[in-house]
């Protein structure tokens, strides 16, 4: 069984590639005598994780919380404006130019902006997760519903399906692979411009942990946030990925 | 050539007497369209009778297909008129089942989704529905594929898929854009046979829009030729080989030959 094997043999690959990885961070750092206050050795993170995890857990779940609540916001209004712009040439005219301007608006500048407007709190973070998944869902959308095969489009005419059955039976579904697309990258961007936010200006979560240690020259702890923040953005990745999985149909044409 | 057998219009375009006008099911008069300064299609005349078998035969980008969807009311056009069963087209008719030649199926849905398709969008009572669907995938050979999706069906499949999806709604006309241009030889002589078979059996006004002039002589009642830039009609011939045909006997008679020589000459293949 030369399938078996193969895969047997990239999972050794994979493996043991990070653990000569870790091995190396772990026992170069001694070697090359690098300050802790630089780079810990992994194994000081991996302790100061474990000494501070229910800090940990109670920051990420509220970082968790930002994130999602913002790329929720973000594709309830990423979708509908996509849908508005698509259906009406008068927004196609004044909106959309707009919402291509302030794409290209780097929205980190926008973060002491939202804690003016928003406060310390956990709002001003939603806002930021937010306004980074925002842009790429409605162009996502947008691509998806102006991506309609034209030849299905006619076919529908031909069959005098009404706008809404055309909608729901073909636009819709045509739109979902791009949706999702845009969906996989707005994802990792929700939880940027979370920690953007909490760095800038707040009282919990993640960023505000970095924050915290970096005061406190515990690099050790602030590695262990960063490695958590990546933690749950694969997690949430994943799901998307997840959900991705039932939209098979992306890039098929018959 | 035996001329005798075929009628070669004098002058092109000129209405020609109808025994039944009641029975004239597509009609075109002085039918004018234009792209922008481009003209596509330029004093159209011709009328297909009730269950007649009528192919329209000209090189790619003479207009042909244009004129299908002004016939089907997908477009519009600037002058002349095109009735169906004397009435103006103005937009899609439910009498009229359409079939285009590639991407027209949902890749979404299962082959018996895809044929029900317009069955629903027509809100057929599912009863009725069901039956139909069951007895056109029957006759498409397809009941074994009815679960599969159309990416997972040979061309050949998909086509039949999609004249199914036409024929569930049993309209008494059907219009046929190059149905079997994207397949390859064979496949499309294979779904010649059961086009006819099947138009034999349920017989329909059919409109066919095609390339092939050997399936339009083994296919057709009469064969409209068209001439690009602008289209026009330039040569009308009956095709008069006996009913019902059958793929080897009729391919084989010698007249059979003849219009497919004739068409040839016509159309600037042969010389």
């Amino acid at each position: 069984m030369s399938g078996v094997s193969s895969r047997l043999a990239a999972y050794v690959q994979v493996i043991s590639f990070f653990g000569a990885f870790l091995l190396f961070w772990e026992y170069g750092v001694r070697y090359f005598e690098v300050k802790s206050y630089i780079l810990p050795p992994i194994s000081s993170i991996a302790v100061a994780v474990w000494e501070s995890k229910d800090q940990i857990f109670e920051h990420s779940m509220y970082t968790l919380g930002e994130v999602l609540i913002g790329f929720t916001a973000a594709v309830i209004v990423g979708v509908l404006l996509g849908m508005i712009v698509y259906v009406s040439p008068f927004a196609q005219r004044t909106i959309y130019p707009l919402v291509t301007a302030l794409q290209t608006t780097p929205k980190s500048a926008l973060a002491p902006l939202m804690i003016v407007w928003f406060g310390y709190g956990f709002i001003s973070k939603v806002a930021m997760a937010f306004l980074f998944a925002f842009f790429p869902i409605v162009v996502a959308t947008l691509g998806g519903f102006a991506g309609t095969s034209k030849n299905l489009e006619e076919h529908f005419r031909a069959l005098n399906a009404g706008p809404w059955r055309t909608f729901t039976t073909l636009r819709l579904p045509s739109a979902l692979p791009s949706f999702i697309d845009g969906c996989r990258v707005a994802m990792p961007l929700a939880m940027i411009g979370a920690i953007i936010g909490e760095l800038v200006g707040s009282d919990r979560g993640l960023g505000n942990l970095i924050m915290l240690g970096t005061a406190s020259s515990r690099t050790d702890l602030v590695f262990g946030c960063i490695i958590v923040i990546t933690l749950i953005s694969l997690v949430l990745y994943a799901l998307i990925e997840f959900a991705a999985k039932s939209v098979w149909w992306r890039g098929i044409q018959v | 050539m035996s001329a005798t057998a075929m009628k070669h219009e004098p002058h092109p375009g000129q209405e020609r007497p109808v025994a039944d006008a009641a029975a004239i099911h597509i009609e075109a008069k002085g039918l004018n369209k234009a792209f922008g300064k481009v003209k596509a299609l330029e004093d159209i005349n011709f009328g297909i009778r009730n269950q007649e078998f009528v192919s329209v035969l000209g090189p790619s980008g003479c207009g042909k297909s244009t004129l299908l969807r002004i016939v089907a009311g997908l477009i519009p056009y600037e002058s002349g008129i095109a009735t169906i069963k004397g009435e103006k087209v103005l937009t899609p008719r439910p009498d009229i089942g359409v079939v285009f030649q590639t991407n027209n199926m949902l890749p979404w849905l299962t082959v018996r989704g895809n044929v029900e398709l317009g069955a629903r969008i027509r809100n057929m009572p599912a009863a009725a529905r069901d039956s139909a669907v069951d007895k056109i995938l029957e006759v498409m050979s397809l009941t074994k594929f009815a679960d599969a999706h159309p990416h997972q069906l040979s061309g050949g499949m998909r086509q039949r898929a999609s004249i199914g999806q036409a024929l569930v709604l049993d309209p008494p006309i059907l219009l046929m854009d190059e149905p079997f241009g994207a397949l390859d030889a064979l496949t499309r002589d294979k779904l010649n046979v059961e086009l006819l078979r099947i138009w034999q059996e349920h017989r329909k006004t059919v409109m066919l829009i095609t390339h092939s002039i050997a399936e339009a002589v083994f296919l057709s009642d009469r064969v409209l030729v068209m001439a690009d830039r602008p289209g026009k009609i330039i040569e009308e011939v009956v095709i008069d080989l006996p009913r019902p045909r059958n793929a080897a006997a009729t391919r084989a008679m010698p007249k059979f030959g003849e219009y497919v020589a004739y068409l040839g000459k016509v159309m600037g293949v042969t010389s």
